[in-house]
């Protein structure tokens, strides 16, 4: 097993590195070159003397593969993502105040969404073909293509602005304010579950199909033992494997659905930073994001992995 | 699957009673493939309704402004135009926030979002198509260091990847075309290749091979057109994926920028005012997400009519 959770380290720090090699060289391909840091710095004072200086002093006519280990050492060994210009302060600041808020919307919303999505996708799935089971996949299938923005601009418009005049959740504050004040959060992780719940049903009803056709419920029906008991005792218990892989690689998509509740609804977290960032042309924050959210996306697919090796040791000896 | 049958000459070989079950067995066999998924394709009601739902909106974009003539690009003139009002004999759907026409607006953005959208999954769908194949036919080391790519492509949660290229780039409509078919192609890349591995392993692409043909000769005659169905299919959903990513950056303010307009952005302008003006909305919304659930609902038809002719054989 450790052999099996060092060698899928190795394998994530690779694809790490690879990531890091990709967003550092983005900025080369910019319009004014790795240079246009200098005249955002400089302002009015940016002569072609002074950014020359400036990119002197700051190492950017070194080649491309020195900069890079610097950079690499600097992201890695001393977990410096750099100075962003848009709200002047180092990138790692901005990070503190703004991640924590979007960890604990998305750990809400994915609650909520586990909450309602498993029991629909089993029940569905225990009453294949009938109405329910059409009637929901049909009503899923026309959720799953609403876009994540029209979705929040309904609900924020429904819920706080015409119809219901909810609360929306305060500017700046301290990450902890969602437990303090649940009220006016509820919009946004509500919104946020509902955009998950079509996908997550979806996969629960296939992963208890997927199951229900094994021989084991097979000879269970046979020793007749109760619908309700086959159901959890060995269906629900079977699909949960795919369902923690699910909930795992589900992180990227968690962030991606964040960033526009986020910025629909004005929560100020990691999603609302890096638009802000991106219509700023902050290229330190947006990148150092990535870097994190990336970083996280790879944690999931390896917890996901891990996990997945300990309720099924068929995947370690695969694996290899 | 492949796409000639089981050879009738072969299996009726030495053989000289042709009765007439084994000439309609013959002919069936001789039926073109796309001709018999088309058949099944037809017999899904939703899916005919999808397409000509999707017909009658690019009508409705294209040829619309011959008929419904209105001013989108003018700004000054927008100016002289009642701001926000509601829906009436001169403005069957209003107007929005600079006086422009809604109805008509609605045709000038889509033209925008469908052109842009079909051009960009068009990318996503080639580079794809290309990076799987030559991964997944050429094998070994040459396919392990472009999954290891691809890996590192995919980890790049795909919103924050097109909001950093936002950044960097001009925001013109090539660019957002090359962006968006640029972050499209990584999941079609992997689907691909893993056709191009099971092909590539079946008899006549042997066959071919011991007969002295080169790997090109192969992905050119056998690995593409046995996967030229799948490749399809992949397409259809690579579409859908590039008009809500473009619309998505039109919302969050990144889209194309003015005198043009695409469906996102003109959402973002409508939801500048809350509570909103609901033909500003409401209309648009309902066209845009029966757009994306016809274009998902197509894609869906056609790897169900892939995988029933699977069933029939």
């Amino acid at each position: 097993m450790l052999a099996y959770i060092v060698r899928r380290l190795i394998q994530s720090f690779v694809v790490f590195v690879i990531v890091m090699l990709i967003t550092f060289a983005l900025p080369y391909f910019e319009p004014g070159g790795i240079l246009a840091p200098a005249y955002i710095a400089l302002g009015n004072h940016a002569t072609p003397q002074a950014v020359h200086q400036f990119g002197v002093q700051n190492g950017y006519f070194h080649p491309f593969f020195v900069r890079f280990w610097d950079y690499f050492l600097q992201v890695v060994v001393h977990f410096n993502l750099g100075y962003s210009w848009k709200f002047t302060e180092p990138v790692w600041t901005l990070i503190g105040t703004f991640v924590p808020r979007t960890i604990w919307l998305a750990t809400l919303a994915l609650l909520l969404t586990v909450v309602i999505a498993l029991p629909v996708g089993v029940f569905q799935a225990s009453r294949r073909n009938t109405i329910f089971d059409y009637s929901m996949t049909n009503f899923l299938f026309v959720l799953y293509g609403v876009p994540a923005f029209l979705l929040s601009l309904f609900m924020i418009n429904w819920f706080v602005f015409s119809t219901f005049h909810l609360q929306l959740p305060p500017t700046g504050g301290s990450s902890l304010q969602i437990f303090t004040d649940p009220g006016a959060f509820a919009v946004p992780v509500v919104t946020l579950a509902i955009l998950n719940l079509a996908f997550f049903s979806r996969f629960m009803r296939s992963a208890v199909l997927d199951v229900l056709v094994q021989d084991y419920i097979r000879t269970a029906k046979a020793k007749v033992g109760s619908q309700r008991r086959i159901l959890f005792r060995h269906a629900f218990r079977n699909a949960l494997g795919p369902i923690i892989v699910i909930l795992g690689l589900s992180i990227p998509g968690l962030f991606g659905g964040a960033l526009i509740i986020e910025e629909v609804f004005n929560y100020e977290g990691v999603g609302y930073a890096t638009v802000q960032s991106a219509q700023y042309k902050d290229i330190p924050t947006v990148l150092g994001i990535t870097l994190l959210i990336t970083t996280f996306t790879l944690l999931g697919n390896l917890l996901a992995d891990i996990m997945l090796g300990v309720v099924n040791p068929r995947i370690r000896v695969e694996g290899r | 699957m492949t796409q000639y049958g089981e050879l009738p000459t072969f299996s009726n070989a030495g053989r000289d009673d042709s009765s007439p079950a084994v000439e309609a067995e013959v002919e069936s066999a001789v039926v073109p493939m796309w001709r018999q998924r088309l058949r099944i394709f037809l017999q899904n009601k939703l899916a005919i309704a999808s397409v000509t739902y999707l017909a009658a909106i690019v009508l409705f974009c294209f040829l619309g402004p011959f008929l419904w003539h209105t001013n989108q690009t003018n700004q000054a003139q927008a100016l002289f135009q009642p701001e926000n009002a509601p829906p009436s004999l001169h403005h069957w759907l209003g107007t929005d926030g600079s006086g422009y026409d809604v109805l008509g607006r609605i045709m000038f953005g889509g033209e925008y979002s469908m052109t842009l959208g079909m051009i960009a999954g068009f990318i996503t769908i080639v580079v794809g198509t290309i990076y799987g194949m030559v991964s997944g036919f050429l094998g070994g080391v040459v396919d392990t260091v472009f999954m290891r790519l691809l890996d590192a492509f995919l980890s790049i949660p795909l919103l924050f990847l097109l909001l950093t290229l936002i950044t960097i780039f001009p925001r013109t409509a090539t660019n957002l075309i090359l962006i968006i078919g640029v972050i499209g192609w990584f999941a079609n890349a992997r689907i691909i290749r893993g056709d191009a591995l099971i092909i590539k392993e079946l008899e006549y692409t042997q066959a071919s091979r011991a007969m002295g043909a080169g790997g090109w000769h192969i992905i050119r005659r056998h690995v593409f057109p046995n996967s030229v169905s799948n490749i399809v299919t992949v397409a259809t959903f690579a579409v859908a994926d590039a008009i809500l990513f473009l619309t998505t950056l039109g919302y969050l303010g990144l889209g194309i920028p003015a005198p043009a307009t695409d469906w996102g952005t003109m959402l973002n302008n409508a939801s500048q005012v809350q509570p909103f003006y609901w033909w500003q909305v409401y209309p648009l919304a309902v066209i845009f997400i029966l757009v994306i659930v016809a274009i998902t609902y197509i894609g869906e038809a056609m790897r169900d009519a892939f995988e029933v002719l699977l069933l029939e054989r």
